[in-house]
């Protein structure tokens, strides 16, 4: 099973560039969780993310071992239990700034609706390769709308407006990947933008809520989706994020004030500066070029990704392909939109920067994938 | 690959590419707008953001009176304000706060929440508060609450002064009057503590933190001295009470060198709560109105004529009554005229027709505009204090001889009160025009001279002959002229009536009048000149004489008393103020102002006695030949209403029949005669009350031959 030929077909530039991103990661957690004076509780980020980013270079290890074609099979367990670990954790989880996310692990705490992104691009994978070369008509969308929509909404219910938000991209990638026609997509990615804009304005503009919106959206959840565009909207939360983000970014200049230099960071002016504001340390501290130099790493990250994806041996590899590179390149464009100041503030992580277990075990095994559709590439001839 | 062809394949994953290269590029242009176009700016804001500028408020400068008595000081107190990020529990602090310092909690409990480091809850607490605020603070009870220090204007003399004075707002800076015409001197330099910070407002030990003492205010020495400011608002009050005036101002200055030792002005208010009064009562008359000054202005007209060698003292004028000017008829205020008059006489009778010739014929349009111009009436005075109005004059250009004619005597044109003083200031003091200010020096806090105002002559108006002859004439105007109710022997004075009417919508008005009196003594060496202006005083009584001249004479004589100022008897004055004899006016039966009025164009004094409005008796009776000056004592009673009221008898004793029935009448009485000639007895006695109609028997005599 574990020839040489495997490994050779390894894409070890993007495995470089996930630990290049990992050692900047925990460089600037350092940063961000140095808090004045340098003590043993405060490194104890630092080191909880070490080990983190060792069980995720496990994980991408494990992930490599077996052929991805092997979980066809187990498709309708592991979609079980992604809903059976959402349920678990509407029901057990603990709340967390608003948002009932996570459940207990022993001494850790495990978020399902990470985990949960990668089960969805599995489960949609093997959903979708039924159907390839089915799906050109508008309806014939429909079954694979129902089939992320049932997850999505458990994940609404936390409420966890960013993780949906990331559902819908890697269920809009992996469609187009399958065949669906782009200007399907585009028509119901447009008509779901603008029902969104209009319940905002019609909360914000004339304080009316349709029904059923008030189920869903609660108001600060609203808040944080208009926020960039007004942060005095919600000036002591989100808005509040926005503003210490921007002016962290923004006096980061050209090169930076250097690393352990930012004062909007180390003085704590900046909100989350470890978990979803991690990248205004990087544009306060390291400046525009550390911020491009990030920014290309991603890049470089999703150029491969692709190839790849281009490069796969059938369509399942393909539609995997397509899952992670959606969830990544969601996730980074979210986000460093959000510190910037054009995207609303959903609290979706950096991956493999942002501090936390979940979230970088979740992309570990999501890049593992990728690797695994890349590795096992060539046909194998007989 | 089935059903997906390869080219379709590739076209979608170029796609995906180019969209993720543009979402990329798009994020890498936000990042650049923001770090390399708006970096500065936003580096400027974290700045802010981070470091705590805390003021320090220097202390206002004391305001002196020129006997250093203190007018307005600076006291510390106590204001509240927040750190917001520093409240833990911003509901109970609120709740707290709402109580001991009655703010209200809603807008307290937003202000909590504020995310700013600093942010005022209420400025400026009593002492009883700030030490409930203190004990709560002790309890632990209000983390995030801070006391500072701040100083507090307070007046000590309240109302005294107070239009000079102006005010001082919350933030210590000047408002009106020399509070605000000298904020920059008062209020001193804030000094600033500069601290960094964490987010949560804690200062960073290896932070800045710089701190930069204020530098308190210089003093203000006022040319006011407080006890004739005193003096001057004392009676000016009580004329106000008695003549019902709408409002009123009275000036007090040095002649010799422009110093205001009183200005007062009603109404007023007082600068320690100064909210709770009309803005318009802090609009200080002396500087702000102008007004036409009437016979007031006359002085001026005969300075001038008088300096051009147009006119002697000794000269003759006839004054028929009216005049024929082109374009008008214009009236002297005496009916029929003074006749023939030397020019002295035309100065004391302020007769129209007498400087109507003078300053028309004699002078002319360009001596007269010359003269304007040096008195000051086409500047401003430049006193020190904010808002001086313009007078209106009407330009050189355009003066016709009715003009001149009417300027001659005080009309058409309009001056301040504090301009007209200060022209009268040059004839007193040998005819030099000064300007009149307020503040002697200023002082540094430490009380070091840094500035004094000591030059204050502007130029020479008049030579000091024009100067010595018509304050003697002036002199004359008090001593037997339409001055006399400001006569007091021995003191010198020197002075001038004046009622003009009042403009009132642009129209001249026959009933709102201004009355005052300006006057200077001793008028050989004048310390003190005064100018008293009532505007529109109720009642009968209009005339600057009746109104103003009280006033001015009321301030004077404890002037005099206050400055030791030496009173000398004149035996040969005493001789010639052997007065001209005049006969008592009848005046029994009518109303006391009418009463008064015609007591008044004889020249005499009057005292009131009893409660009422109509004369029930007077003494000495009409009829009797009395030195002029003489008091007359009015009694008077009640008018009572016809049917229903009750009325005094008057006394009728002495009349004809005809007059006893003529002022029975008048009071509603019935006469019952009995004998011819005149009066000798009457029944009821004077002074019983009676219903109105009834009958009052009288016994008449014929007088032996």
């Amino acid at each position: 099973m574990f020839e040489r030929r495997l490994w050779r077909n390894l894409d070890y530039p993007l495995l470089l560039a996930v630990l290049a991103l990992m050692a900047f990661g925990i460089v600037i957690i350092g940063s961000a969780t140095r808090s004045g004076d340098v003590s043993a509780a405060s490194l104890s980020f630092v080191k909880r993310q070490i080990l983190w980013d060792a069980l995720g270079l496990v994980t991408i290890f494990i992930v490599l071992l077996f052929d991805y074609g092997f979980v066809v099979r187990l498709t309708n367990v592991l979609y079980a239990a992604n809903l059976l670990g959402l349920l678990l954790v509407l029901v057990k989880g603990r709340t967390v700034l608003g948002g009932q996310r996570w459940i207990a692990m022993g001494p850790f705490q495990l978020q399902p609706s990470e985990i949960g992104k990668v089960l969805l691009i599995i489960t949609l994978a093997a959903f979708l390769k039924r159907r390839e070369g089915k799906l050109s008509r508008p309806r014939d969308l429909v079954p694979a709308f129902l089939y992320v929509a049932v997850p999505m909404v458990l994940i609404l219910r936390q409420p966890d407006l960013g993780t949906s938000l990331v559902f819908v991209a890697i269920l809009f990638g992996m469609l187009y990947m399958a065949g669906a026609r782009g200007h399907h997509l585009a028509v119901v990615a447009g008509t779901g933008l603008t029902v969104v804009v209009a319940i905002l304005v019609l909360h914000f503009q004339y304080a009316v809520d349709l029904p059923l919106v008030k189920h869903f959206f609660k108001d600060y959840m609203m808040k944080r989706l208009v926020v960039f565009v007004d942060p005095q909207i919600d000036p002591l939360n989100a808005g509040y994020h926005i503003i210490q983000s921007k002016i962290a970014v923004g006096s980061g200049g050209l090169i930076g004030k250097g690393l352990f230099g930012g004062t909007q960071n180390q003085l704590n002016f900046l909100p989350e500066q470890h978990t979803d504001f991690i990248f205004a340390v990087v544009g306060e501290e390291l400046g525009f070029l550390g911020a491009i130099a990030l920014l290309g790493l991603y890049f470089f990250i999703i150029f491969r990704g692709l190839q790849i994806m281009a490069n796969a041996k059938d369509t399942h590899g393909v539609l995997l392909s397509a899952g992670v590179l959606s969830m990544l390149t969601f996730h980074v464009l979210v986000n460093v939109g959000m510190v910037a100041g054009i995207m609303p503030v959903t609290g979706i992580p950096l991956p493999f920067m942002s501090y936390g277990g979940s979230s970088l075990l979740a992309n570990a095994a999501a890049v593992g994938v990728l690797l695994n559709v890349g590795m096992r590439r060539q046909k194998i001839l007989f | 690959m089935v059903s997906v062809p390869g080219m379709s394949m590739r076209k979608r994953v170029a796609f995906l590419f180019l969209f993720a290269l543009v979402c990329i590029g798009l994020l890498i242009g936000r990042l650049g707008w923001l770090q390399l176009v708006r970096g500065e700016e936003l580096r400027a804001k974290g700045d802010e953001a981070r470091t705590r500028d805390v003021p320090i408020e220097p202390r206002r400068g004391v305001i002196y009176d020129r006997n250093f008595k203190e007018l307005a000081i600076s006291v510390n107190v106590d204001s509240v304000a927040a750190v917001p990020i520093q409240v833990k529990a911003p509901e109970e602090t609120a709740k707290l706060l709402a109580e001991v310092l009655g703010v209200d909690y809603n807008d307290t409990l937003a202000k909590l929440k504020q995310r700013v480091w600093f942010v005022w809850l209420k400025r400026k607490i009593d002492d009883a508060t700030s030490i409930k605020i203190k004990q709560l603070q002790q309890q632990g009870k209000l983390q995030g609450i801070e006391l500072t220090q701040e100083s507090q204007r307070f007046y000590p003399k309240a109302n005294l002064a107070s239009s000079v004075l102006g005010i001082a707002g919350i933030d210590s800076q000047g408002l009106g009057g020399l509070e605000y015409e000298y904020d920059n001197d008062l209020r001193g330099t804030p000094g600033r503590r500069i601290i960094e910070t964490d987010a949560q407002g804690r200062e960073i030990p290896e932070g800045l933190n710089r701190y930069i003492p204020a530098i308190d205010g210089n003093s203000l020495v006022l040319t006011i001295d407080e006890t004739l400011q005193f003096i001057a608002e004392r009676d000016l009050e009580k004329m106000m009470v008695e003549h019902q005036a709408k409002r009123g101002m009275a000036i007090v200055m040095d002649p010799n060198n422009g110093e205001i030792l009183a200005l007062a002005n009603r109404p007023d208010f007082d600068p320690n709560h100064w909210q709770d009064y009309p803005e318009e009562n802090r609009r200080i008359i002396a500087i702000s109105d102008t007004y036409p000054p009437g016979s007031v202005f006359k002085p001026v007209t005969a300075a001038a004529a008088l300096d051009e060698g147009v006119v002697r003292m000794t000269d003759l004028f006839y004054c028929g009554g009216t005049l024929r000017v082109p374009g008008a008829l214009l009236h002297c205020w005496k009916a029929g005229g003074h006749g023939s008059e030397t020019f002295s006489d035309v100065i004391k009778n302020s007769c129209n027709i007498g400087f109507i010739q003078v300053g028309m014929n004699r002078l002319g349009t360009d001596k007269f505009y010359k003269y304007l111009q040096a008195f000051g009436f086409l500047d401003l005075t430049g006193i020190d204090l904010p808002g001086e109005a313009r007078g209106i004059v009407t330009p050189r250009a355009k003066a016709t001889p009715l003009d001149i004619a009417e300027m001659s005597f005080g009309q058409t044109l309009t001056t301040t009160p504090i301009q007209m003083i200060t022209a009268i200031a040059a004839i007193a003091n040998g005819g030099t025009l000064v300007r009149p200010h307020l503040v002697k020096e200023i002082r540094s806090p430490e009380g070091k001279v840094i500035k004094s105002f000591t030059d204050n002559a502007v130029r020479r108006v008049v030579t000091q002959q024009t100067a010595r002859e018509l304050s003697v004439a002036m002199e004359r105007v008090i001593e037997e002229g339409t001055g006399k109710s400001a006569y007091i022997e021995g003191y010198h004075l020197a002075g001038k009536t004046g009622t003009s009417q009042k403009v009132v919508n642009g129209r001249v008005s026959t009933e709102a009048h201004i009355a005052s009196f300006v006057g200077f003594g001793p008028s050989d060496a004048p310390r003190l000149v005064t100018l008293v202006v009532v505007d529109e005083p109720g009642g009968y009584e209009q005339f600057g004489g009746q109104v103003a001249a009280p006033v001015f004479k009321d301030i004077m004589k404890d002037a005099y008393r206050y400055l030791e100022i030496p009173i000398r008897f004149d035996p040969a004055k005493a001789q010639k103020n052997e007065k001209p004899s005049v006969a008592v006016p009848e005046v029994v039966g009518q109303e006391l102002a009418q009463a008064k009025n015609s007591l008044y164009q004889k020249g005499l004094a009057w005292r009131v006695e009893g409660d009422g409005d109509r004369v029930i008796e007077q003494l000495p009776p009409g009829g009797v030949q009395v030195p002029q000056g003489t008091t007359v004592i009015l009694k008077v009673g009640p008018t009572g209403e016809v049917g229903t009221g009750e009325v005094l008898v008057p006394s009728i004793m002495g009349k004809t029949i005809r007059e006893a029935g003529e002022i029975l009448g008048s009071f509603g009485l019935k006469i019952n005669p009995s004998g011819s000639g005149l009066a000798t007895a009457q029944d009821p006695l004077p002074g019983v009350k009676v219903k109105r109609g009834a009958i009052v028997n009288v016994q008449f005599q014929t007088p032996p031959p």
